[in-house]
């Protein structure tokens, strides 16, 4: 298992926003959490990277055979960015605006020791350009920033990527576009994806498995085409007879 | 939609203090100008010849001035010279800088440009040159002060003014209103005017500390208050020949400017986070 | 007759225009107005709603140009419902609708709360206090306040969670008022548009009625937008032609996008009826047949 989660409870200021019992994430599979506003899908995504801050978290998470709640500081850097990488929402906003993608692309390999990765090989596989490593972050359109965000993260030897509303804030036909790649990364290089959603008709098309939540809890989990064909809580019906 | 908004609830809510911290610091400050009758040692403007320059001690907490004075009352009663100056300034400057401000900023196109020109031509002048000008066609005093400073220091609101009230009147609920046909002055008033105040209000609390401190620079100039008036920046400036000698004159004085500057600033800081709507009570 | 059209309308800010001589019905039945980031749809909604003024061409409202018309009568008749940030954060959501009854009607805020579903006793909330769903009711509430005859929809339900977004389009499709709907989302328009029009880079590219639109588009365009689309189930979302590439100056707009793209399109194709709507491409027939 690259994601291996147990009992995970996470808290802010005593209040329970996330509670996921159990969470496993496979090479090559692709688990989504789907909720809205609210549900602690994102907590739960960046619980799993040690990203939420002032937050009391419980439970054992295991994340590329690290436990992410007890690692060294030195051996959680080591996963993050690198062996598990997170893709945001808005990447562009995350890019720092004086420099190049060039720039930024080989001080992410220095900075984990990857020099000797093949760049080219990660542009290629998420259809980029190499021109695009001349190019300061305004340059690009948000659907070429998050091809990159990705590319940079299979140029680092990504064997998890854990991805946050990765698409929502992109035009639909650029949002196909990066879900074609995603597809595409996870069957030829056996990424483990784990994406969290709001959008139910796109999950169905990349998930294998689905948990949904609500206000923290995870009120229905399992083979997305089970969890989607026939679903069993209502709140999942809701949210299914919601599709437009 | 992310749903990350457990982790900005959770942050510390040092700011909110800071600003209490600034204005309960500044109600000090305030509350000791407006008693100064009361807290007052000694009478003020009462020269004492054979106490010149007595070092702080128990009779004298602040020791005495070259001519004899209690510093400790010159600088209470010093403080409403010095907060009247700044308040009367930030208010002239605020009313007239802010109005020109959001009526430029919504109308845009020839108005805004007209406005921005006059206001450039202003904050070309330098201000002391401008308060000397003045200084010779009025007295010298503290209203001469007040209309120098204010006159350089509007243009600063206008500009600040018009830039964030520029971005206001592109809101939606802007658009709404013009929709609704609503007209323009009452969409100012409404909308933009309140929407645009929370900077400015940061700004102004930021700026009395400078005001203080500019005052004080006219009044080194012989443009600003005259002895015998009590007043922060002149004390400093006619006690600066003796800091090496008789130290109290000259820091007590600047002491009483720093700190009040510090509580506006602190005060500002505070402000500028918890003038937000949307961090108001749930 | 329609109430509002545009005739060769070119908008722009400065002087670089963004939409290109649309000319555009508002029909009965609902008009949806279909477009990604930069396709100009928002340009166009704020020139009907008489935020903007035309470069060249004219809005009509009835038979005069908007320039020239009676602006009471047309700010009761068209009024819009923006997205997000459409209320002021300072005020009380209460008077945010009372701003469009005149003083004699004030106590009607309560009942137009009612109509929209919501408590009145909300009118004392502020927009942060209330949830997106409920702000978006008090948006439509402020609308419906001058008793207006078309609604202009701009983006109405995006920001919101799925289950929210299906009861306001709900509320939506109920009310007995015309509608030109401003979004992204085909499903929308879908649901509360028979008329449809789509917009790329600054012009319509197609229109017709939107169920022939989304079976059978006559665009690649349209066609591009529909497949992207992702269906409960269904395939992966297909992307077709090269997304990133930015539209034509000159010729076709789409072409350095479009699949088929031949040399042809390098003159600017001009609207033509094919298979009852509107097109704006050469190759409409081999886009239908194939």
């Amino acid at each position: 298992m690259m994601i291996s989660v147990r009992d995970l409870q996470v808290r802010y200021a005593g209040r329970l926003v996330a509670d996921v019992p159990e969470l496993d994430v496979g090479a090559g599979e692709c688990v989504a959490i789907v909720g809205e506003s609210g549900s602690g899908k994102s907590t739960t995504l960046l619980s799993l990277l040690g990203l939420t801050e002032n937050a009391e978290i419980s439970g054992r998470v295991r994340v590329c055979g690290v436990d992410v709640l007890t690692a060294s500081p030195k051996a959680l850097r080591e996963i993050r960015g690198a062996r598990a990488a997170l893709v945001m929402q808005s990447p562009q906003a995350a890019l720092s605006p004086a420099t190049r993608l060039g720039t930024l692309m080989r001080r992410a390999l220095k900075l984990h020791g990857r020099q000797g990765n093949d760049v080219d090989a990660a542009l290629e596989a998420v259809v980029l350009d190499r021109e695009i490593l001349r190019r300061y972050p305004h340059e690009v359109s948000g659907g070429q920033a998050q091809r990159f965000a990705i590319a940079l993260a299979i140029a680092l030897g990504a064997e998890v990527i854990l991805a946050d509303e990765p698409t929502s804030a992109l035009d639909v036909t650029v949002q196909a576009e990066v879900v074609g790649v995603l597809r595409r990364l996870r069957a030829e290089r056996d990424l483990a994806l784990l994406l969290v959603s709001h959008d139910l008709a796109l999950v169905s098309t990349i998930a294998d498995r689905v948990l949904v939540m609500k206000d923290g809890a995870v009120v229905e989990s399992g083979p997305a085409a089970e969890v989607l064909a026939e679903p069993a809580h209502p709140y999942t019906r809701e949210l299914l007879e919601a599709l437009p | 939609m992310t749903d990350v908004q457990p982790l900005r609830r959770s942050l510390p809510r040092i700011p909110d203090r800071f600003a209490a911290f600034g204005a309960v610091l500044l109600a000090v400050v305030v509350l000791a100008a407006l008693l100064a009758p009361w807290l007052a040692p000694y009478p003020l403007d009462e020269p004492r010849p054979l106490e010149r320059l007595l070092p702080p001690s128990g009779a004298h907490w602040f020791g005495t001035d070259q001519v004899g004075r209690d510093v400790l009352t010159r600088i209470l009663y010093g403080g409403r010279t010095s907060l009247t100056i700044a308040v009367a300034v930030l208010g002239v400057s605020a009313a007239v800088g802010v109005t020109l401000g959001v009526v430029a900023g919504y109308a845009g196109g020839w108005v805004r440009d007209v406005i921005m020109r006059v206001t450039d031509v202003f904050l070309a002048f330098p201000a002391l040159l401008l308060s000397l000008a003045l200084a010779v066609v009025l007295q010298p005093s503290v209203n001469t002060v007040i209309l120098a400073i204010a006159v350089t220091w509007w243009p600063w609101y206008t500009r600040l003014a018009a830039s964030v009230a520029a971005s206001i009147a592109t809101r939606p609920y802007v658009d709404a209103a013009r929709c609704l046909g609503v007209p323009a002055p009452l969409i100012i008033v409404r909308h933009v005017l309140p929407n645009s105040l929370t900077p400015v209000l940061v700004q102004l609390s930021l700026d009395a500390g400078g005001v203080i401190l500019t005052s004080a620079a006219l009044s080194y100039l012989g443009l600003g208050a005259q002895e015998p008036t009590a007043e922060w920046g002149l004390m400093v400036q006619q006690g600066q020949t003796l800091f090496t000698t008789n130290w109290w004159v000259v820091t007590f004085p600047g002491l009483a400017i720093l700190v009040t500057a510090f509580a506006f600033n602190v005060l500002g800081e505070g402000l500028r986070n918890a003038l937000d709507p949307r961090r108001a009570v749930k | 007759m329609t109430m509002l059209r545009a005739e060769r309308v070119t908008l722009g800010y400065g002087r670089r225009p963004v939409v290109h001589e649309v000319s555009l019905d508002i029909t009965e039945g609902g008009v949806g107005l279909i477009g990604e980031s930069g396709s100009g749809k928002t340009t166009l909604a704020r020139a009907f709603l008489g935020l903007l003024s035309p470069m060249s061409g004219d809005i009509w409202y009835g038979d005069r140009p908007l320039r020239k018309a009676d602006l009471r009568a047309f700010r009761r008749d068209v009024q819009p419902v923006f997205q997000a940030e459409a209320l002021d954060p300072r005020m009380r959501v209460g008077r945010s609708v009372a701003e469009a009854l005149p003083r004699a009607a004030r106590s009607r805020v309560g009942e137009l709360l009612e109509q929209v579903g919501l408590d009145p006793a909300l009118a004392d909330r502020r927009p942060h206090q209330l949830s997106g769903g409920q702000r978006q009711r008090v948006v439509i509430a402020r609308a419906l306040a001058v008793g207006p005859r078309l609604l202009i929809l701009d983006e109405p339900t995006s920001a919101l969670d799925v289950t929210v977004q299906a009861r306001i389009l709900d509320l939506l499709a109920a009310l007995d008022t015309e509608r030109l709907l401003i979004t992204h989302n085909l499903a929308v328009v879908e649901r509360l548009c028979r008329t449809s029009h789509v917009l790329f880079a600054g012009r319509v590219v197609e229109s017709g009625p939107t169920a022939e639109l989304l079976a059978s588009p006559a665009h690649p365009y349209t066609r591009a937008l529909r497949d992207a689309v992702p269906k409960l189930g269904g395939p992966p979302p297909q992307a077709r032609g090269r997304t990133e590439a930015v539209p034509a100056a000159t010729g076709c707009p789409f072409r350095l996008r479009c699949p088929l793209a031949v040399p042809q399109c390098e003159q600017a194709p001009a609207l033509r009826d094919v298979d009852g709507r509107r097109v704006a491409c050469h190759r409409a027939e081999d886009v239908l047949s194939s």
